[in-house]
């Protein structure tokens, strides 16, 4: 009985560690978004700010 | 016996990153005749002192004296409602830098308070808010009618800039779609946006700004307004937890960006508007453009951002002229092998 609950136990705390590397790989390594390809920034002219 | 000088008479309470450099440009104005620097940091104002201007001194005590044209509050967000409230109750118009949702909260429901003393207090003058809310203003005029509005930022001013910015990377973000208010969690929501070269694209996410608060009363009818911050993955992580060390005394290059979408003409149609600069240079340019903007004509009484300042292509040319000058997005390479 004893025996059973402390492998539950020691699952329960391998699959918390196990999820807490995964989550922490995936944030880590996780990819940003596609930068655009196209455009770009241009100065406003005086004319254009008044 | 001297002899009293013309012109307004400004405080500015903070002597800061951002401070200092308001008390300069406010220093080198023709329209200002004297400048008091405050600051409850004495060692820092006594290293300070040497580096002001002419007309400027060094004043102590949160008090404003009666006759008191403009006070600038540039202090650490969370302390300046107190202090802004003080010089409205004075007759001074007052602007502040704050970028902390309560005390822009704060600071809007002292417009009451303003209305009451006929005085102006422009909340959030700085770089964002302040110059995206004045972005944002100048960039609707070329609508119909503005849909949704979407603003963010990249680097941290001085040292409580930037601890501004690790406590609301792990706060709630206050965000206002579809015609109501909604709280996301800090961090969430990553996004890639582009600002002004050098800073070029960045992963941005939500934070607890107070852009939308100021956004949304100057835009009736908008459907949706977000802020967000670019952050990296370090950031992120470490954001729950206190800062590990002492932040720079500056940051390096930030950037703002501000995109509206709308209709133009029965169209769909979008404007991207943004600026490079170190952050608190840049919210020490809105902020003192600011007040000698308001200095120089009627501006309506209560508390209010800079997308509801009158004249504000005028205010946007000024601080162009102090060297912030905004950029446009354009859908085109500028590239000469784009050219070629």
């Amino acid at each position: 009985m004893a025996a059973g609950f402390i492998t539950l136990i020691r699952r329960t705390f391998v699959a918390i560690v196990v999820g807490m590397a995964l989550a922490a790989a995936i944030r880590v390594r996780g990819r940003g978004g596609v930068p655009p390809q196209t455009g770009g920034w241009r100065e406003l002219r005086d004319d254009e700010l008044a | 016996m001297t002899s009293e000088p013309t012109g307004a008479a400004a405080v500015v309470f903070g002597a800061g990153a951002t401070g200092l450099r308001i008390a300069r440009m406010l220093d080198d104005s023709p329209s200002v005749g004297s400048v008091e620097v405050r600051d409850t940091d004495l060692e820092r104002l006594g290293a300070v002192a040497s580096r002001l201007g002419p007309k400027t001194r060094i004043g102590q005590g949160p008090a404003v004296a009666e006759g008191t044209d403009l006070v600038v509050v540039a202090t650490t967000a969370g302390s300046q409602a107190v202090l802004a409230l003080a010089a409205v109750k004075a007759g001074a118009t007052v602007v502040t830098t704050t970028n902390e949702i309560a005390e822009t909260r704060a600071l809007l429901a002292a417009g009451k308070e303003a209305r009451r003393h006929g005085v102006a207090l422009v909340v959030g003058a700085g770089y964002m808010p302040g110059l995206t809310c004045l972005l944002a203003r100048v960039g609707a005029a070329g609508f119909d009618a503005v849909d949704e509005i979407h603003v963010a930022k990249a680097g941290t001013g001085g040292p409580a800039c930037a601890r501004q910015h690790h406590r609301a990377l792990s706060s709630l973000a206050i965000d206002w779609r579809d015609g109501r208010w909604t709280r996301r969690a800090g961090g969430s929501g990553r996004e890639l946006c582009w600002f002004p070269d050098p800073v070029a694209g960045r992963d941005c996410y939500r934070a607890a700004l107070p852009d939308a608060l100021l956004l949304v009363p100057a835009f009736p009818g908008v459907d949706r307004v977000t802020a967000r911050m670019a952050a990296t993955r370090r950031d992120r992580l470490t954001a729950p937890l206190p800062m590990m060390r002492q932040p720079h005394p500056e940051g390096g290059v930030g950037a703002v960006r501000v995109e509206l979408r709308g209709r133009r003409r029965g169209e769909r149609h979008v404007v991207v508007l943004g600026s490079q600069a170190k952050p608190a240079q840049g919210a020490a340019v809105v902020a003192a453009s600011t007040g000698l903007h308001l200095l120089g004509r009627e501006a309506p009484a209560g508390a209010a951002g800079l997308a509801s300042v009158p004249d504000p292509d005028r205010l946007l040319s000024a601080i162009a002229a102090l060297g912030l000058r905004p950029s446009r997005f354009e859908g085109f390479a500028l590239t000469h092998d784009a050219v070629a």
